[in-house]
């Protein structure tokens, strides 16, 4: 009989010892305070969301993979959207007409609970729905690396392999060393687009008035066949027309629009958030009513 | 997920390691939740460990709404130099997946 032996011995030797070491820990920790977390009502799991229970058929089954803002928890209130959605968007990927961007900003607008536009100071991209491609992460600051990107180990398994791209974004870094470096900038590289800032009408007469503008403008950008949404800035100019993409996004955006898998490239919609007060936040965004 | 604690535990040390092999994306994804899901409880089981009854309830209900200034602030209130356990606890964890690494790239 022909003995198996795995192409990966290092692999099967971690996967058999830290899943050993996984159920210890879990048995420990449900054997100690299992009885505190029977009384939760586990409605919305927050931080208990990793917690997995080797035996307790009241608890969530183990989800190892699954973080709390996981785009699947919304995945059915977002197709609601999307389905709103398809009867306003043209067939073809294209620019859209003046009243099609009216109809759809204004359902995006009524759905999401705040107000997005074409539109802003005048201003006005190229398009607002083309095709997005998937993009590397970017430096942060000097002596940034690509691991320090990873909030948890899970992070790295998922956006690790997006790499980092070898230049700068069109600002330069998010801030201008690792003291100085904050949670809005970490958000900021976490939820970036590169959007062909140069291809807006006007760009070449008003650089620097664009430039202020453009430079971590707040904006929405939705898959437009599952509706899945996340608010991102710009934080990079691109992709070059010859590629055949209108924009792109960051490992953290296309996995939370449903498009880091195969060819990581899809059409979706895109439009500037109008929030002068700074109050949405970045990352995945819930639909608030039926669409 | 960013958890209340992410700020405290430094993670680098472990991707460095794990980006040198050669892995799948999913045994990549694999290996990954099962090092933050073990972080996630024993670090959750050296914290409840500190608390009275009355007070794990309170802690596990700010846990579940995710409001870290709320956790933070409890935890201060209710028990002496939590950062330094939590870290400490975090770190003996690590020293154990270290050597697990090491062990994996003999193999």
């Amino acid at each position: 009989m022909t003995k198996f032996i795995s192409s990966k011995p290092h692999y099967e030797y971690l996967r058999k010892k830290w899943s050993a070491r996984h159920r210890a820990v879990q048995n420990k920790f449900w054997e100690r305070h299992g009885e505190h977390l029977k009384h939760l009502a586990l409605g919305s799991l927050g931080g208990l969301m990793l917690l997995s229970s080797p035996v307790r058929p009241e608890l969530p089954p183990p989800n190892l993979t699954v973080s709390r803002d996981d785009v699947l928890k919304d995945y059915d209130r977002n197709v609601l959207l999307a389905q709103a959605l398809s009867i306003k968007i043209p067939k073809e990927v294209r620019p859209l007409d003046s009243l099609e961007e009216k109809e759809i900003t204004d359902i995006l607008s009524r759905n999401l609970g705040f107000k997005v536009a074409a539109e802003m100071d005048n201003i006005r991209l190229n398009r607002n729905y083309g095709l997005i491609g998937g993009e590397q992460h970017l430096y942060r600051y000097p002596g940034d690396n690509l691991y320090a990107h990873a909030d948890s180990t899970s992070d790295w398994g998922k956006y690790g392999d997006a790499g980092i791209a070898p230049g700068l974004g069109a600002w330069g870094y998010f801030s201008p060393s690792r003291q100085d470096f904050s949670d809005t900038d970490k958000q900021r590289e976490r939820y970036y687009l590169a959007i062909q800032t140069f291809l807006v009408p006007g760009y070449a007469e008003n650089v620097n008035k664009f430039r202020d503008f453009f430079k971590y403008r707040k904006m929405l950008v939705i898959n437009s066949k599952t509706g899945q949404a996340v608010v991102a800035v710009i934080g990079d100019a691109g992709p070059a027309q010859w590629t055949g993409k209108h924009l792109g996004g960051s490992p953290e955006v296309m996995d939370y629009l449903g498009l880091a898998e195969g060819p990581r490239k899809g059409p979706v919609l895109y439009f500037f958030i109008d929030d002068p007060k700074n109050e949405v936040p970045l990352g995945p965004v819930k639909i608030r009513s039926e669409a | 997920m960013k958890h209340f604690y992410s700020s405290l535990i430094e993670i680098e040390s472990i991707v460095v390691e794990l980006d040198k092999m050669d892995l799948t994306k999913e045994q990549r994804i694999h290996l990954a939740a099962l090092v933050d899901s073990s972080l996630h409880h024993t670090i959750l089981d050296a914290v409840l460990s500190e608390l009275t009854h009355q007070d794990k309830k309170v802690f596990l209900n700010h846990l579940k709404e995710d409001d870290h200034s709320k956790i933070w602030k409890f935890l201060n209130d209710h028990v002496d130099k939590i950062e330094e356990k939590i870290q400490k606890t975090a770190e003996d964890l690590k020293q154990e997946l270290h050597k697990d690494l090491k062990e994996a790239q003999n193999k």
